[in-house]
């Protein structure tokens, strides 16, 4: 294990059709060594991992999206088949393994067929060998190996059987496989209907070769001896071969009916969005706790000077108040990577298909707006699988408007406030409906920009639903686990370092320069003198200099510079939105915990010197409305530009959801007020 | 002509050609809706499309629009 220079170690790619079982695999061989992980839904990006070392062989393996043949339809089939041929840092693989699931030889070996005449180097994982069994069926892999003049080993990814024989033979191998680079040219993919017959017709023969049932005595060839026979068990053998999995025919028979199917669907939505709300809480409040007795402690330690402040105010509140909400996020991961696992996204993307046409979109649309509830950023990569590039855009398009995980801590916040204590599970209802009416407005622009299609989003083609539904699985806890894991991660270390450098920001403009003002001290206790320096400090600092210019901006909405300031900082990610309230409004309160000694500050904060209170049930729907529709991240905009390959899109994404935020905001306060709510 | 779009659930036929004139076709062929395969539709969704075809010891959903290049008389 002394060289890691990348020219002495083997660089091997995974290829395969989708659902062939080929990131799980990826997952056994890669272990813990993560590079990239791609979020529930599906992969659309390649991901890169050192082989485990305790496979003993000394390789780099690159993990693509799914493919049905070196024909790419869609973006993400476009950047596999690329990164087959030629991936941008590494060059052209050593080895490709191309994952089989022996229940669907035949259309899996189509993919092989076309990548062994592109002359890569290839051995094949046949998975899902359990399957075939189940059937009544099997299959002799030295056969086909002979067949089709490549390796073939039998694995079970989940499990690792087999995985160990196929990478020993690897190593046997490796220094052939570095030194017989065979050229291949992309024109090799099939791109005659003729050929695509006459490969099929190949791979029917061998199928018939190869697979055999179970019962029969293995060391008969029927095929060889009698002709006869031959006709009618390879009859039977056929339709054996080409029944479906009777559990999935029977569950499909429910969650894929007219009424109940449409029924199973919303209750399934509904409940990965109340439960976000309703499992997180108590895990919530604990984190709550242990952030606020932590800045208690060091108030404690350090004592009330500038440095005491910085840490128990600046750090330790700023990264607590957005730390809170990571339950939320895992928890939403998580139900997201078992409708994945399970197989039932794609009937979902089925049902919805039909609605989604009317208005410009696609039923492929369905995973990445799933996905637009965790986070814009990797929806809008998830997009890629849309072949249609006219639905692929305006998917893009309306991403933003659904509500991400980042969204949740303002609202769970706000909704809170609305909604203290015994009413908590009024918030649940209403966090629910939020998500509805983000869902509900994302459809609707969509469907007016489908209606101005020609000014707004352009390009035109075939648009078509052609989509394989995996036979149904039992998620598997431990791969979900993983996932959710993974994705939780990248979240925190995304988000993390962004909050932490905003926070110390926040703190410092609304801290400095007057950090011991003088007031007036007699008569009064201790901790009113605390109150009225935190008042007077952050009346007198920078923050509030800036805030006097957006000012006016602000006060249309009800709110006041202290608001604005925030939802400036917003736009570095909208969960910065809590952090820097909890600094701005000061909340240094030893007796519960963060969330509600946040909360009681807000609720005795004041505009200005009035005594007119700054946040009223009125002030505070305005705030959600304007979460709901502002584009309010950076890093949003910039992947949005990467992928539609334009600023136009971006640009038109933010200033229209920007301005039909405060619009309709706007509208709310003052239609609120009028209506005789404070 | 008889396409795959006009099948009745429970429906089992062959495909007896592929028009590929269509733009959808080549896609198809290439998942493996080739003649002579044998077909069932096994359900149709909400709206009556798409529908979902087995084939080849799987299922595919597809849109009626897609189904009509499946010649099946």
């Amino acid at each position: 294990m002394t060289l890691n220079s990348s020219s002495c170690n083997l660089f091997i790619t995974l290829a395969g059709s989708p659902n062939s079982g080929k990131t799980t695999l990826f997952n056994y061989l890669s272990g813990k060594n993560y590079k990239t992980v791609n979020y529930p839904g599906s992969t659309v990006d390649s991901a890169l991992a050192n082989l485990q070392r305790k496979f003993n062989l000394n390789a780099l393996l690159l993990d693509s999206p799914g493919i049905i043949s070196l024909n790419p339809e869609s973006t993400d089939e476009e950047i596999a088949i690329n990164s087959l041929y030629k991936h941008a840092k590494l060059g052209k693989p050593d080895l490709v393994i191309v994952t089989v699931d022996a229940s669907q030889l035949s259309r899996h070996l189509y993919l092989v067929k076309q990548i062994v005449n592109a002359n890569f180097n290839v051995v094949i994982a046949l998975t899902m060998v359990d399957i075939l069994n189940q059937k009544g069926l099997d299959i002799d892999e030295n056969k086909l190996s002979k067949i089709i003049h490549c390796k073939v080993f039998k694995v079970d990814s989940r499990s690792g059987k087999g995985v160990q024989k196929l990478l020993n033979y690897v190593n046997n191998i490796k220094n052939k496989l570095k030194n017989n680079h065979l050229q291949s040219s992309k024109s090799s993919g099939t791109n005659t209907t003729e050929e695509v017959l006459r490969i099929y017709n190949e791979i029917e023969v061998i199928e018939e070769q190869t697979i055999f049932e179970l019962n029969e005595n293995k060391n008969i060839d029927l095929t060889e001896a009698n002709k006869q026979l031959n006709l009618i068990t390879n009859k039977s053998l056929k339709s054996k071969c080409n029944q479906i999995d009777a559990r999935t025919a029977k569950i499909d028979k429910i969650l894929l009916h007219k009424t109940w199917g449409l029924l199973f669907f919303f209750l399934i939505m509904a409940f990965t969005f109340t439960s976000i709300f309703w499992f997180a809480q108590p895990i919530m409040d604990f984190i709550s706790f242990i952030f606020q007795v932590l800045s208690t402690e060091m108030l404690i330690l350090v004592g009330n000077n500038w440095l005491g402040m910085f840490l128990a105010n600046g750090i330790i509140n700023g990264v607590g108040s957005v730390a809170v909400f990571i339950p939320q996020i895992l928890i939403l991961f998580l139900i997201l990577g078992f409708l994945e696992d399970s197989g039932y996204l794609a009937r979902g993307a089925m049902l919805i298909d039909r609605p989604l046409s009317k208005i410009g979109l696609n039923g492929k649309s369905f995973v990445p707006m799933l996905s637009g509830f965790a986070c814009a950023i990797p929806a809008m990569m998830a997009a890629r699988t849309i072949p249609n590039r006219r639905e692929r855009m305006l998917t893009i398009f309306i991403l933003p408007l659904l509500s991400c995980s980042a969204r949740l801590p303002v609202y769970t916040l706000l909704l809170a406030f609305l909604f203290p204590g015994n009413k908590a599970w009024i918030a649940g209802l209403v966090l629910a409906s939020i998500y509805l009416l983000s869902t509900i407005s994302s459809v609707l622009v969509a469907a007016i920009i489908n209606k101005l299609n020609n000014k707004i989003i352009k390009d035109e083609d075939n648009s078509s639903f052609i989509l394989e539904l995996p036979a149904y699985r039992r998620p598997k806890l431990k791969v979900v686990a993983i996932n959710m894991w993974h994705s939780g991660k990248l979240y925190i270390q995304k988000a993390g370092p962004v909050i932490l450098v905003l926070s110390i920001f926040i703190w410092f403009f609304t801290t400095f320069p007057n950090i011991d003002p003088q007031v007036n001290e007699k008569n009064i206790t201790q901790e009113q003198v605390n109150r009225l320096k935190n008042s007077e400090r952050l009346a007198t600092s920078y923050a509030a200099d800036l805030g006097k210019i957006i000012q006016p901006v602000m006060t249309p909405l009800g709110l006041d510079w202290r608001v604005g300031v925030s939802l400036i900082a917003a736009f570095a990610a909208r969960e910065v939105f809590v952090s820097s309230m909890t600094l701005i409004f000061k909340v240094t309160d030893s007796h519960s915990s963060l969330m509600d000694s946040m909360i009681g500050a807000m609720r005795n904060a004041k505009i200005g010197n009035t005594e007119q209170k700054l946040f009223t049930p009125a002030s505070i729907i305005g705030i959600i409305i304007f979460f709901m529709f502002a584009l309010q991240c950076l890093a949003t905009v910039a992947v949005s530009r990467k992928e539609t390959g334009s600023w136009r899109i971006p640009i038109l994404q933010l200033l229209i959801f920007s301005s039909l935020a405060y619009v309709l905001s706007f509208i709310a306060v003052n239609g609120l007020r009028i209506l005789g709510m404070s | 002509m008889k396409t795959a779009a006009e099948l009745k659930c429970g429906e089992k036929v062959t495909i007896n050609d592929i028009n590929i004139q269509h733009p959808s076709a080549k896609r198809l062929l290439e998942v493996g809706f080739t003649p002579g395969q044998e077909i069932e539709l096994v359900n149709k969704s909400v709206f009556n499309d798409p529908i979902a075809i087995s084939l080849r010891g799987t299922v595919i959903a597809l849109r009626k629009s897609d189904a009509d290049c499946i010649i099946i008389s």
